[in-house]
């Protein structure tokens, strides 16, 4: 079960680097966003355990984006750069195929849940990002690296 | 008097670089109050939209400046974002004259994009990547590699410039599935769902979606709302070729398979 967990983390901070190449992220922030996915999709994965996917996914991406305002501060640089990337992981990818899925084999029950879960995903993905943002400048600074 | 003109300049250009290359709405705004006034311009007023630029100064003692952009959505480019802000953030400090900065701006827009082939084999390692995760084994991911790469291989080489948006979404999505079906078919990969769920991520507009998120918060709904219809069409198109195709098979196979 460990060695899957850190099997997965690394799958998931390959992928974010990925993304990240695809974005036009400078070569320089690609560790970074790979440690915010990994760190994103291991938080997930371990919540899953313990409740929903959608509460799981709004706890995960609450990390993913402080880690990304963290790492923004630090490297003065806009949040942007990791955020974007970072969130991959987390995206409902795979609650889009199933709802698309689900209406063509015309079991739209299913296809309904699938949407809706989908959709409860989306939204704790905007809370997550919400919330984190609107926590001041400063909680962040504290870890700026003063340049000479 | 001429000065103000240039540096009224810069910022406007720095504006167009941010907005085209997917920064939020806020920042192309603080950037270019920034610049106009670390060169001293006090009367410059920007109104920012998802798809231009309207900057205008002028006062009883400043010359009268107005610049209006038109800028169409398009692929992100972070590196330039990154670029840009950095620029910004050296022109507070006072270290370029507005000739300086349009040099550099010129050579930020001059950037080139990542490698083809680097983009390629991101979109097959990615692909692969989010297939392992989403609960594919070793094969599903491989296969999920390969449909990543034809992914973008196709709308690198042959969609690009020459279909609309939503043409190259459910084109994309439908090639996937395509793809997916037939690796399947031959044997390569145990899970469709899997392998396809993989392999559809490098389509998904997360760009659109997380900027669309930012911009409403910061409590710019036009843009945030222009944005979010681009983020869901794009989802919609992309389950639509997923669909179409399955519909197909379905009705191909009989529906037994699955």
């Amino acid at each position: 079960m460990n060695i899957r967990i850190l099997i997965e983390f690394f799958a998931a901070a390959l992928g974010t680097m990925a993304f990240a190449l695809l974005f036009h992220v400078p070569r320089k922030y690609y560790p970074y966003c790979g440690l915010i996915g990994g760190c994103g999709w291991v938080c997930y994965e371990l919540l899953l355990h313990v409740c929903s996917a959608p509460i799981a996914t709004f706890f995960a991406n609450v990390l993913v984006v402080f880690l990304s305002r963290l790492f923004a501060v630090r490297k003065s640089c806009p949040v942007t750069l990791f955020l974007i990337s970072g969130i991959f992981p987390l995206v409902p990818g795979a609650g889009i195929y199933w709802t698309a899925y689900y209406l063509v084999t015309n079991e739209l029950d299913l296809a309904g849940a699938r949407g809706f879960l989908t959709l409860k995903i989306a939204v704790a993905i905007v809370l997550s990002i919400l919330l984190v943002f609107e926590l001041p400048q400063k909680v962040f600074s504290f870890w700026r690296k003063d340049r000479p | 008097m001429e000065d103000n003109r240039e540096a009224l300049d810069v910022a406007a250009r720095a504006g167009e670089i941010l907005l085209a290359s997917g920064a939020e709405i806020f920042r192309v705004e603080e950037t270019i109050s920034r610049i106009t006034q670390a060169y001293g311009v006090t009367s410059s007023d920007a109104f920012v939209l998802s798809s231009g630029i309207f900057l205008t100064a002028g006062s009883d003692r400043e010359r009268e400046f107005a610049r209006v952009r038109h800028i169409p959505l398009c692929a992100a480019r972070l590196d330039r974002v990154a670029a840009v802000n950095q620029l910004s953030r050296e022109i507070v400090a006072g270290k370029h004259t507005p000739s300086q900065a349009r040099e550099r701006l010129d050579e930020i827009e001059k950037l080139p994009p990542k490698p083809r082939l680097h983009q390629i084999l991101a979109s097959g390692i990615g692909s692969a990547c989010f297939c392992f995760l989403f609960g594919g084994d070793w094969m599903d991911s491989l296969a999920s590699f390969f449909a990543g790469v034809l992914l973008y291989v196709y709308l690198l080489c042959l969609a690009r410039g020459r279909l609309s948006k939503i043409a190259s979404n459910i084109s994309g999505g439908a090639l996937v599935t395509l793809l997916g079906i037939l690796l399947y078919q031959l044997g390569l990969g145990h899970h469709l769902g899997e392998m396809i769920i993989g392999s559809i991520i490098p389509l998904v507009p997360g760009v659109a979606f997380t900027t669309a998120i930012r911009d409403i918060a910061d409590e710019d709904y036009i843009a945030g709302a222009v944005r979010m219809l681009d983020a869901l069409l794009v989802t919609f198109c992309i389950a639509m070729g997923v669909g179409l195709v399955m519909m197909g098979y379905h009705h191909f196979i009989g529906g037994l398979v699955l």
